[in-house]
């Protein structure tokens, strides 16, 4: 192989890669399953009051919305979840959706980039189903989430 | 010298804090009053992160798949995590079309410091092919909800009558917690 078809070669390799995608990293994350908009833009309150069974239905709401799902992990950070057992429909798809606002535990690649945490998650190695009962303190959030009963 | 200077300016530019880059001019995007919102306009690639960031690509562009924007400036992958519908809509099915196409798009960025992970995050509002005159809104999911549901035709926003979301609330509830935990936190409210 000349040094031109090589040089070719390599430069039909690197276009065929995605032009950005890093090293990931083997990672077990515990957290919970929540909705990226209202925790990232405070729409709906502070972050405490959009997690946990207070925010549920908001969650399922957002999940099924396409809104894009994270994972809240124990040590405060935002994972984005882009797979989860090898479920890639990470705008409304059916895993994510049953897994809104529970906490779990994810086994997976974290990949990171311009400030956000990527995580393609392999396996749910538990889920814990919903343990943060913060309804408790906050009610529902947003308030109209349970309807009002029908008259 | 002069290598130095150009090797310099660039080594710059690449620190560049990026919240220090503004995306403003230009912008007709409306407010939405939120705390962190920075209204921005820029051009990027419509890119799917998965196969960007992972490099999974071998069902890149599918629907379903959350799609970002690099943007041309200076390479940086945005999160469109919201289209400019106000029923709990995400923005990938509105990018969906022009995955893999330059565009332009207007909306409003989110950069909290306060909170872990709140950068880069985006509403898209309008969007166009790249150097297009005319805009679109990006307001197309309620629609597509409602072509691939047509047995949940009916009055009242489609997240009350999403079938999926009504199977689980019927389930286990709003709290989810069951139905019983929920009737009794509904007489104490």
């Amino acid at each position: 192989m000349t040094l031109k078809t090589s040089i070719a070669a390599a430069a039909m390799a690197l276009a065929a890669a995605p032009a950005f995608a890093a090293e990931g990293e083997r990672v077990q994350i515990t957290g919970e399953i929540i909705d990226t908009w209202c925790y990232f833009s405070g729409v709906m309150g502070g972050p405490d009051a959009v997690v946990g069974s207070a925010h549920h239905t908001c969650a399922l709401w957002c999940s099924a919305g396409g809104i894009p799902v994270g994972l809240l992990g124990d040590d405060g950070e935002v994972y984005m979840v882009l797979k989860i057992n090898g479920d890639d429909q990470s705008a409304s798809g059916d895993t994510q959706l049953t897994l809104a606002s529970h906490e779990i535990v994810a086994d997976g690649m974290l990949y990171k980039r311009d400030g956000l945490n990527y995580l393609v998650v392999e396996a749910v190695v538990e889920d814990r189903g919903i343990t943060n009962l913060n309804h408790e303190d906050y009610g529902v959030v947003p308030g109209f989430a349970i309807p009002k009963p029908k008259k | 010298m002069k290598h130095l200077k150009t090797f310099a300016a660039a080594l710059a530019l690449v620190a560049t804090p990026l919240a220090a880059q503004d995306f403003s001019e230009g912008s007709t995007a409306k407010s939405w009053n939120l705390y962190a919102e920075v209204p921005a306009t820029f051009e990027a690639e419509v890119v799917d992160i998965l196969c960007t960031v992972a490099g999974d690509c071998a069902n890149q562009c599918a629907e379903g798949r959350q799609l970002g924007l690099v943007r041309s400036a200076d390479n940086v992958l945005v999160y469109p995590n919201k289209n400019s519908q106000s029923s709990f809509n995400g923005a990938a099915y509105d990018l969906h079309p022009y995955c893999g196409k330059m565009v332009d798009v207007d909306g409003l960025l989110i950069e909290d410091e306060d909170i872990p992970g709140a950068t880069n995050i985006y509403l898209v509002q309008k969007i166009k092919d790249a150097g297009a005159a005319e805009w679109a809104k990006a307001n197309k999911w309620t629609k597509v909800w409602a072509a691939k549901h047509p047995e949940a035709k009916g009055k009242g926003p489609w997240f009350r009558r999403d079938p999926r979301v009504n199977a689980i609330i019927a389930d286990t509830g709003h709290l989810g917690q069951g139905l019983s935990a929920e009737e009794a936190y509904e007489i104490t409210r």
